[in-house]
């Protein structure tokens, strides 16, 4: 049940009120899954689906049946990974053989892992990871496929991540921008890698998305990148840093100073930079989301950039996102989830919207004030060249296509044209006619036009004539007597 | 082999010298640099370069020396410069115009007489740009130009627009002159380039610059979201060497015209707050003005100016001109030329700032 705090919040936000209600009462599913069809352990994988991710249940569980399955199997091996990965409580050595192992691991029937520590918020997962394992046996062998090599890519790249750490190399974390990014791409990049993969081999996305590497690239970087920026107080409180050096150091001595009340500014400029990282991938993602060919997996790959970029704008010159955990209101989720479930135009204007209120926020004294401006302007200039909002001008004279259109027009105005003239011609003439007869019949009648005339050049000289009014009056005297006595 | 023979006309003006630079840089070509002027002080002359001095409206002089130097490339700069004319001014407007049409057309025309190959002529994005109430959002190459004419006659505008879309039309009529008399055997290109600013530049920085002493930092015309182009000189030059080695062999580039900017389109205002902060200044507070009401204020600040027979520096051209997005796609550069705007924005920002600095203090201490 809402709070009082919630009804008074949403008194004085009707707006956001309005896209949470609009969310829930009129979006359908693209696709529903089928309950009835699945077995006992396809339904405890998804129960695991919904207690591991809260932010992307939804999205994958809309998806086309073809695919459904196996992108539920698939992020259900990856979180096993992590569920690992990130427990400390494992020793290196019996954490990393498993890591590297792991794509082969999917594969022997009942494995399940009971070594995580209690406090591991997914080690159920672990405990009863044989039912992922009997699911992934029942896909398609290129599905497969695609799992295994995705899974024996990360497994490894964690492994060579973790034993780094364990063995000071990198000690406070992520060094360098490069190290930034591989770090991205191990756990998130590889996803985006994956689930193109799965896409095209359905058939759902455009093959050129597989040769233009960068652009799944970035569709998993953006999210981790956002992720990384957003989570900094959490991650920071968990002892773990993925802030780069390479960034920090340039504002700061020591990691920690970042969250000082006294560096603020330090600190703004710092996650300015970061954000600056970022921002600079949004136009390939928009050029991916360019390539799907089916609407639930459209979704599935919109709505998590719509609210990744959403949440760069909160997180943009906001100091509060190194005093807590920043998030974007519930209303605005709402409005994010139907503008990114229609087509890319709406996600392109999402974009547009959210990287001129970036724009906007920009400061003069960051020392990235400028390239974030210039990220901004690219970003808008790409919308602009996938759908521009406006025509080039027609030049009808230089332009021999439109010849046709211009004599059409050209007949058309002329039609109207003697319309016109025809209407104006048959009231005057009426008018004419009319008092013509009128005349002819006043002039039967024995009426005098000439003296009426004269009079009547007498009257407007009175009138308007410099003679003066005496002159004018003397005819003016005689001649209206003998009209009257003529008539 | 014999290096090839570069005649740049306008060779010791801002862009012309930027050029002159890059070919040398290059080390394969016979350089000769018409202009004129002089190299002024404090540019660099190279010892290589042979420097002419020639008026390109003096038709028989031109014929002289391009019968001596036999070019095989011309790389046409003078008409883009625009050296000390105010945008919006219209003092000396027809002279400089008449140099742009008839010098474009003399030189054209001794060039097809002395047998040369490649021809890169200098035009400006203000060929499609200068309709001044428009809007241009990534427009292309594709976009007629030359509509500016039209709307001369029709609209009862300022004397400044009426002003710019002569420039347009001018611009237009030159750059047309260029690229209808492309032959295969005279190969010519034009490249539009967006408003040029770096070290030396007469008019984007010291402008921008000038309004820090007049208080005039905290005002935002309009929305602040409309974005526009600019480039960087260096960039130009690149632009001309890798024209005039496309006009040379693959000659893909022939008869067509080119945008070339940095490609970084930026909010009038950003690119202020930019130069500024090299400066060392921030706006104490900013207030947007409207743009209806700016161009009202425009409009009064010209009729004020009229009656006190003063040069303004605000008018409705400068409202319209910072109140219109105004940026283009140089895809077609990319693509054709192999373009890549190898100086960035910030950079080039930082570099001409420091020099306008310099140029400062000298000043000062003089």
């Amino acid at each position: 049940m809402p709070g009082v705090k919630d009804i008074a919040y949403y008194a004085v936000h009707p707006t956001q009120l309005r896209s949470i209600i609009q969310w829930k009462v009129w979006h359908n599913p693209v696709h529903e899954r089928d309950e009835s069809k699945e077995s006992a352990s396809l339904k405890r994988c998804f129960h695991f689906l919904a207690q591991t991710s809260r932010s992307f249940v939804a999205v994958i569980l809309e998806l086309h049946p073809d695919i459904l399955v196996s992108v539920a199997i698939f992020y259900l091996v990856l979180r096993g990974l992590d569920t690992i990965e990130d427990d400390m409580t494992i020793p290196l050595a019996k954490k990393e053989p498993i890591l590297r192992d792991f794509h082969n691991i999917i594969e022997q029937d009942g494995w399940t892992f009971t070594e995580n520590g209690p406090n591991e918020k997914d080690r159920q997962l672990c405990v009863e990871f044989n039912v992922v394992i009997e699911e992934y046996k029942k896909l398609k062998p290129a599905h497969q496929a695609i799992i295994k090599d995705i899974t024996k890519r990360m497994g490894n790249g964690m492994a060579d991540y973790v034993k780094n750490a364990e063995f000071g190399i990198n000690d406070n974390g992520v060094n360098t921008v490069k190290d930034y990014e591989k770090y991205c791409h191990y756990v998130a990049g590889l996803v985006g890698e994956g689930c193109t993969r799965l896409f095209v081999e359905e058939g759902k996305a455009n093959p050129a998305l597989l040769k233009r590497t960068e652009l799944h690239e970035s569709m998993g970087q953006f999210l981790q990148q956002v992720n990384i920026i957003r989570d900094i107080k959490e991650d920071f409180d968990d002892k773990r840093r993925f802030w780069p050096k390479e960034i920090w150091s340039k504002h700061v001595d020591k990691f920690e100073d970042l969250f000082k009340p006294e560096n603020k500014d330090k600190a703004l400029a710092c996650s300015s930079e970061m954000i600056l990282t970022t921002l600079r991938r949004a136009d390939d993602c928009l050029f991916y989301l360019a390539g799907i060919k089916e609407q639930s997996v459209f979704n599935f790959c919109a709505i998590p950039q719509s609210m990744a970029i959403a949440t760069l704008d909160v997180c943009f010159q906001n100091h509060d996102i190194f005093k807590r955990n920043v998030k974007i209101t519930k209303g605005d989720a709402c409005q994010l989830m139907l503008e990114s479930t229609q087509n890319l135009q709406l996600v392109c204007d999402v974009f547009k919207r959210y990287t001129r209120k970036i724009h906007k926020k920009n400061n003069p004294h960051d020392p990235n004030f400028l390239q974030i401006s210039i990220a901004c302007g690219k970003t808008e200039q790409f919308i602009e060249s996938i759908f521009p909002s406006q025509k080039p001008p027609v030049d009808e004279k230089k332009n021999p296509v439109n010849a046709e259109e211009v004599a059409r027009l050209k007949n058309e105005a002329d039609e109207t044209k003697w319309e016109t003239i025809y209407m104006v011609s048959a009231v005057i003439g009426t008018i004419l006619l009319i008092s013509g007869i009128m005349f002819t019949a006043a002039w039967f009648a024995g009426a005098r036009f000439d003296i009426a005339l004269s009079q009547a050049k007498e009257q407007l000289g009175q009138l308007f004539g410099s003679s003066g009014p005496i002159n004018a009056s003397v005819p003016l005297d005689t001649k209206p007597s003998t009209d009257h006595s003529e008539l | 082999m014999a290096p090839t023979k570069v005649l740049v006309t306008g060779g010791t003006g801002f862009l012309g010298s930027e050029i002159v630079h890059a070919l040398v840089e290059a080390n394969e070509f016979d350089i000769t640099a018409l202009d004129i002027n002089p190299p002024s002080l404090g540019t660099a002359t190279y010892s290589s370069v042979t420097y002419v001095r020639c008026d390109v409206l003096d038709l028989d002089r031109l014929r002289e020396v391009f019968k001596e130097t036999c070019p095989t490339v011309v790389l046409h700069t003078v008409a883009v410069n625009l050296l000390g004319e105010s945008r919006y001014g219209m003092q000396g407007r027809d002279a400089v115009f008449s140099i742009n049409v008839d010098g474009t057309k003399n030189v054209v025309q001794v060039s097809q007489e002395c047998g040369v190959k490649a021809f890169v002529y200098t035009s400006s994005v203000t060929v499609l740009l200068d309709q001044l109430e428009e809007n241009f959002r990534n427009a292309d190459e594709t976009w007629s130009t030359g509509r500016a004419t039209t709307l001369y006659g029709q609209s009862k505008v300022s004397h400044s627009i009426i002003s710019s879309y002569e420039h347009a039309s001018k611009a237009t009529m030159a750059e047309g002159v260029v690229l209808s008399s492309n032959t295969p055997g005279f190969r010519t290109c034009a490249l539009r380039a967006a408003p040029i600013f770096g070290p030396r530049d007469p008019v984007t920085i010291p402008t921008i610059h000038g309004c820090i002493a007049n208080g005039e930092t905290p005002f935002i015309l309009g929305s602040g979201t409309n974005l526009q182009d600019y480039v960087y000189v260096s960039n130009v030059a690149d632009a001309h060497v890798l024209a005039l080695h496309n006009l040379l062999g693959l000659g893909t580039a022939a008869g067509e015209a080119f945008f070339i900017t940095n490609g970084e389109p930026i909010t009038v205002r950003d690119l202020c707050l930019a130069v500024w902060k090299e400066f060392g200044h921030y706006p104490r507070f900013q207030l947007r003005i409207p743009e209806e009401l700016a161009w009202w204020m425009g409009w009064g600040l010209e009729w004020a100016c009229w009656l006190t027979n003063r040069t303004g520096t605000f008018s409705r051209g400068v409202v319209l001109d910072a109140t219109r997005a105004r940026y283009v796609s140089i895809a077609k550069a990319r693509r054709v030329l192999g373009y890549i705007p190898r100086v960035s924005l910030p950079e080039a920002l930082r570099i001409s700032c420091q020099h306008l600095q310099q140029q400062i203090n000298a000043q000062a201490k003089a």
